[in-house]
């Protein structure tokens, strides 16, 4: 098990109270594959430093996780074939 | 022959990072920004005063927040 922390940009025109439940869609793999997720903290909408896909806002979200790697990747696979996720990042905080 | 007189440059006071946080996070946008010039260019560590490891973890921060357009790549400003 490792400790993830997950950034993602969701489009803009996505209903702010929708945010939530589809994240949890998302989590729903973590949950599956034997892992926790410790905190959502959905940071709201937020001005983009440059455009993304014609797009100059995003909703930011970050996650705190731990889970097994292939796990990690998968939900990584999963949300960058969304069409409404803009972006995302995976780090290990604790690996530096 | 009159030696040109040795300069000694200011030693900075502080590296900003002691009275400030420890361990560098892409996601602190206000603490990042003192480490970018107007432009959005990582400013040099002769200019920051930070060590060479710190330095390091700006950078690398600056990087991050840059890809999840936290930052500018360039700001057009002049």
């Amino acid at each position: 098990m490792r400790h993830y922390e997950l950034m993602v940009i969701l489009d803009p025109d996505l209903e702010e109270r929708t945010v939530a439940p589809s994240l949890e869609k998302f989590l729903n793999v973590v949950r599956k594959g034997g892992g926790s997720v410790e905190k959502v903290d959905i940071w709201g909408r937020r001005k983009l430093a440059y455009e993304i896909k014609k797009k100059t806002e995003g909703i930011y979200a970050v996650v705190d996780l731990s889970t097994e790697p292939d796990v990690a990747k998968e939900l990584d696979r999963q949300l960058n074939l969304n069409e409404s996720v803009l972006r995302t990042k995976m780090i290990r905080p604790d690996a530096r | 022959m009159a030696k040109p007189p040795v300069r000694k440059p200011k030693k900075k006071q502080n590296p900003l990072k002691a009275a400030g946080v420890e361990r560098v996070d892409y996601k602190d946008v206000s603490v990042l920004r003192k480490f970018i010039s107007d432009r959005g260019k990582i400013r040099a560590r002769r200019v920051t005063g930070v060590s060479v490891q710190q330095q390091r973890e700006i950078a690398k921060a600056v990087k991050n927040a840059r890809e999840m357009a936290l930052l500018p790549y360039s700001s057009s400003a002049r």
